[in-house]
């Protein structure tokens, strides 16, 4: 979504199809200790998925050579994991040509229709619980960053919770 | 950056995101019921994305998490970076204030939609349409009735007041999240072996006053530590490099 905001301008509005987060297939999710420069199909089921050994301590695996060993990581609680894609533009004209200002609106401040010609849309593609991190030759293990960033709503629904009036 | 990176895009780019659960349930009746836009962000004025749900008129702050040297597998398919994005929610009164401070500069009673009103983000209407508005007002503004029609003129006493609640509620999270706060207790617990001390009142408020920062301009974060009694930062270490440009750009306005 970054890069889709630095081209157009800040009146762009992007919509998440609801229907989307509903229907959306289960994914399976491995978070890679390296950066592969290109996204791009791969087929992980050929030569990732039937590497993975289940060990004593953790999974492992091999990229490129290289040893991994993994751990099953939870989204937080309250959560649900997506994938999401956004469309190409044009896709959602479809749902505009439906939408005809709500009569009701018109006395409120905000006239202007809720979807705009230059608006873009994006759906979930798949959705997940849990997905696997990998980490090079050891367990990434609970002082890994993306641990600490799960652990980011917990502390995100204290701070903006509302508080109490005196 | 992100976009650099996937100038070589050969399929349509995956964001990996986090979102409350209960969204999957927006109403079938919208079309159009979850909707991404740029505000400004409450702590700099520059454009940030947030989510807003139409249906239950709630509003999501996203935050991205980034690591060096990071790709997911998704499926069969590989998506380079590795970013994680999290949807959580978040207290619309924070970029509320960002309009009432600049508004309250003039010392009048105005009327909401003369104050939240934005060339850059015309999106921030939407800030308007929260059902509890009335009541959230009033713990940053004083509030006048005219011709039944109110006008409000942004208190900075009670937002402070309002603030310090804020930091006291993170501090009891923070305590029971058992988030790791200051850097004394991971030295101590390094030494001392299985002697791990606790951690001190004051580093939880430091940590939770730097927290609430992220949401409030520089001026009313270094207010908001005077309140809380916090020592000034000491002047002797310099910034962490990311944060110099932000620093920069204040000092120059």
């Amino acid at each position: 979504m970054e890069s889709a905001d630095e081209a157009a301008d800040c009146k762009q509005r992007v919509h998440l199809r609801p229907g989307s987060l509903r229907d959306a297939a289960p994914a399976t999710l491995h978070l890679l200790p390296c950066e592969v420069l290109v996204s791009r199909p791969a087929p992980v089921e050929r030569f990732f998925t039937p590497a993975v050994r289940h060990g004593a301590d953790g999974l492992q695996v091999s990229f490129r050579g290289r040893g991994l060993r993994g751990e099953e990581v939870a989204v937080p609680p309250g959560f649900s994991g997506f994938v999401m894609v956004t469309e190409e533009m044009g896709e959602g004209l479809i749902g505009k040509l439906n939408f005809s200002g709500d009569a009701e609106d018109k006395t409120e401040k905000m006239q202007e229709p809720l979807e705009r010609d230059f608006d873009r849309f994006i759906g979930a593609t798949g959705s997940f619980s849990h997905f696997t991190l990998w980490g090079l030759e050891t367990v990434p293990g609970p002082d890994a960053k993306v641990h600490k960033a799960l652990g980011w709503p917990s502390l995100a629904a204290a701070i903006h919770a509302q508080v109490p009036e005196d | 950056m992100a976009a650099g990176r996937d100038g070589g895009d050969l399929a349509p780019r995956q964001l990996v995101f986090l979102l409350p659960e209960h969204l999957k349930d927006v109403s079938k009746k919208t079309k159009s019921g979850l909707l991404f836009v740029k505000l400004a962000s409450p702590r700099s004025g520059e454009g940030a994305f947030y989510l807003f749900d139409m249906c239950l008129q709630q509003l999501f702050e996203v935050k991205v998490f980034e690591e060096k040297y990071h790709s997911w597998f998704i499926n069969q398919s590989v998506q380079s970076g590795g970013l994680l994005h999290f949807a959580t929610p978040m207290d619309p009164l924070f970029l509320l204030l960002h309009y009432l401070i600049k508004a309250g500069k003039e010392g009048k009673y105005q009327p909401l939609d003369q104050v939240v009103v934005d060339d850059m983000f015309p999106d921030c209407a939407l800030l308007l349409k929260f059902p509890e508005l009335e009541k959230a007002l009033r713990h940053v503004t004083e509030e006048k009735e005219v011709n039944s029609k109110k006008y409000y003129k942004y208190s900075s006493e009670k937002t402070l007041k309002w603030l310090l609640k804020k930091v006291s509620q993170t501090v009891a999270a923070l305590k029971a999240n058992n988030v790791n706060v200051g850097a004394r207790v991971q030295s101590s617990a390094y030494f001392s072996g299985d002697q791990v001390s606790k951690d001190k009142e004051e580093d939880y408020v430091h940590y939770a006053h730097g927290l609430i920062s992220d949401y409030i301009p520089k001026e009313l974060s270094d207010d908001l530590s005077k309140s809380l009694k916090l020592p000034d930062p000491p002047s002797s270490i310099p910034n962490p490099p990311s944060k110099m440009p932000t620093q920069r750009r204040k000092r120059g306005k």
